[in-house]
């Protein structure tokens, strides 16, 4: 066995691990059960739904083998070019459902910054519409322009690949340092009333972190200042919990600078193109019908969009509803909002490194070129 | 409460976790393989012809030169073929072989070369054994475990012997429509480490065996 295919199995196990914790959550969790396109998990698995990933394979498969037709029929028949646009956006309808397609990661993203199902959608929408443009760019210049080989055409989405999983780790990153901060903050003010109740008559001495507390860095320091102990719950506005000085507000997301964040992140994931795409618009250009391929290539990007956009969509809800849970708990809720955003940044990180480390694993384009 | 919460972290996770390696085929290759036999009976080695799919065949032509549009001469495609055999080194050849029960190993392919048969361009090749076999049950499985590229027999003699001792019957293993269950475990590709010797990937695997009595 090669290097590669340790690295595959090394990479295999790592996400098998993960998808066990998965499991191990979802297990006497109704809310999950709800997921259409989860992880799967034994015990339910095997009794429904089980045909659905099955048919979706084939189906996207039998979609991608009739492109080639379409295309060819398309030369001198203009009703088979529409047929060629419908059966491309059902590809990457069907496709996306698949993994890839920066759906991961672009689901962690939202999760970690409580992104609104809205801009969900519509990063969800710019990543994959990026996602066709670069398919084009890359074949244009590549193959229409340089008439490269395939072999360099392999090389350039690696490249360009690497780069993009470079991008989501350094997002990642930037996010874990903002969530971590905020919620190691969060974490010290949740257990100082604790330290406080038990020491109160030495209250004096509890200075570093009370101080911190009073310098208003916190959300939630009103708490202390009620004189009754640790009683955010009483007069809390619960929605001011999410609101801390750390990190990015809603509101400021929802500034100019969010999107530009927001989009950072997107263009980053979507800079990574579909080796399908690739392939189908070198097979058009071959026929004389760049044009074509760019057609088909964009409306197969808006099927991936939709894909990408209901599990992003399902990400935000899910999001949404541990917040709707973890707000009538005021104290540890937020913490454990906290943390499962420090944990989705954790993955953005993760899957950003792992696609890294596997990066020959996602779509050899290179398997018999190079 | 507990529970709901836990319960929206697994419903947070279970998109996150839709990832991992591609299950999507790209290439499609149409198979005739030909198992090679000496004169004293003993299996040397397998020879393949893989017939690439029309939309991979242009994109693996893509900026080929060649005089003649439309046509290309084995000459001309000879760096291609050269490329090919050296990038499958680090699949294996996707050809796996078992001689009663015990792996087989290949040397490096020899007699290789591209053809254009428009629209397709087919793969010849010969994998010799490291050394000379004489199993009385052979196995020899092509498919890939990544599912990226997608084996099919030929319909027409997918399988040929060449050589063999009389008594050797060969059979032919088709990849079957996947069961149910093996449909599930399809859906959890990305969350269940594939390898050679899982079960599932027998699901996709061309088998040819060959029994010598």
């Amino acid at each position: 066995m090669s290097s590669l295919h340790q690295k595959r199995a090394r990479f295999k196990n790592l996400v098998a691990v993960l998808a066990a914790l998965a499991v191990t959550f979802v297990a006497g969790a109704a809310l999950a059960q709800g997921v259409p396109f989860g992880a799967p998990h034994p015990a339910s698995a095997a009794m429904s739904g089980s045909g659905l990933a099955g048919w979706i394979f084939a189906e996207q498969a039998a979609f991608y083998r009739s492109l080639s037709g379409y295309i060819r029929a398309s030369k001198d028949d203009g009703a088979a070019m529409w047929a060629l646009f419908g059966i491309s956006f059902l590809y990457g309808i069907f496709h996306a459902v698949g993994p890839g397609h920066g759906k991961a990661v672009i689901s962690s993203y939202l999760v970690a910054n409580q992104e609104t199902w809205r801009r969900g959608v519509t990063l969800s929408f710019v990543s994959a519409g990026i996602q066709s443009v670069v398919a084009v760019i890359i074949v244009a210049i590549a193959a229409v322009l340089l008439e490269a080989t395939a072999k360099t055409i392999g090389w350039t989405v690696h490249v360009v690949e690497i780069v993009s999983y470079g991008l989501i780790i350094l997002i990642g990153l930037r996010l874990l340092f903002v969530k971590g901060r905020s919620f190691l903050i969060a974490c010290r003010q949740f257990e100082w009333p604790v330290r406080q109740l038990e020491a109160a008559p030495s209250a004096a001495g509890m200075s570093p972190v009370f101080h911190r507390h009073n310098a208003g860095l916190i959300g939630c320091s009103h708490c202390e200042t009620d004189g009754h102990g640790f009683h955010c719950d009483g007069d809390h506005d619960h929605a001011s919990a999410w609101s801390h000085a750390h990190g990015p507000e809603p509101a400021e997301l929802g500034g100019a600078g969010g999107w530009r964040r927001g989009l950072s992140a997107v263009m980053a994931v979507g800079l990574r193109p579909c080796s399908g795409a690739i392939i189908v618009l070198v097979f058009a250009l071959a026929q004389d019908l760049f044009w074509t391929g760019v057609g088909a290539t964009l409306l197969m990007g808006l099927g991936t969009a939709l894909t990408v956009a209901v599990i992003a969509t399902l990400a935000v809800s899910a999001r949404q509803i541990a917040g709707r849970i973890a707000s009538a708990q005021a104290g540890w809720g937020m913490l454990a909002m906290k943390a499962i955003e420090v944990g989705a940044s954790a993955l953005m990180i993760a899957f950003g490194a792992l696609l890294l480390a596997g990066y020959m694993a996602s779509e050899q384009l290179w398997m018999f070129t190079g | 409460m507990k529970r709901s919460i836990a319960g929206a972290c697994a419903g947070l996770l279970s998109p996150l976790l839709m990832t991992g390696a591609d299950a999507h085929p790209h290439v499609w290759v149409t198979l005739h393989s030909e198992i090679l036999y000496a004169a004293d009976g003993s299996m040397t080695g397998v020879r393949h012809a893989w017939k690439f799919d029309d939309m991979f065949s242009a994109y693996a032509l893509q900026g080929i030169h060649h005089a003649k549009k439309g046509q290309y001469t084995r000459e001309e495609l000879a760096s291609l073929a050269q490329l090919n055999v050296d990038s499958l080194k680090e699949y294996d050849y996707f050809t796996f072989a078992r001689g009663d029960g015990k792996k087989l190993k290949f040397n490096g392919p020899i007699d290789y070369w591209l053809e254009y048969a428009n629209p397709s361009l087919v793969l010849h090749f010969t994998l010799p054994l490291k050394t000379p076999a004489a199993p009385k049950a052979l196995k020899v499985e092509v498919y890939d475990p990544t599912i990226f590229v997608d084996f099919e027999f030929a319909k027409e003699t997918p399988v040929s012997l060449s050589g063999a001792p009389p008594q050797c019957l060969l059979t032919v293993d088709l990849p079957h429509q996947p069961t149910a269950a093996e449909q599930m475990q399809l859906s959890q590709l990305d969350a269940t480490p594939l390898d050679a010797s899982s079960p599932f990937a027998e699901i996709f695997a061309n088998k040819m065996m060959v029994r010598c009595p």
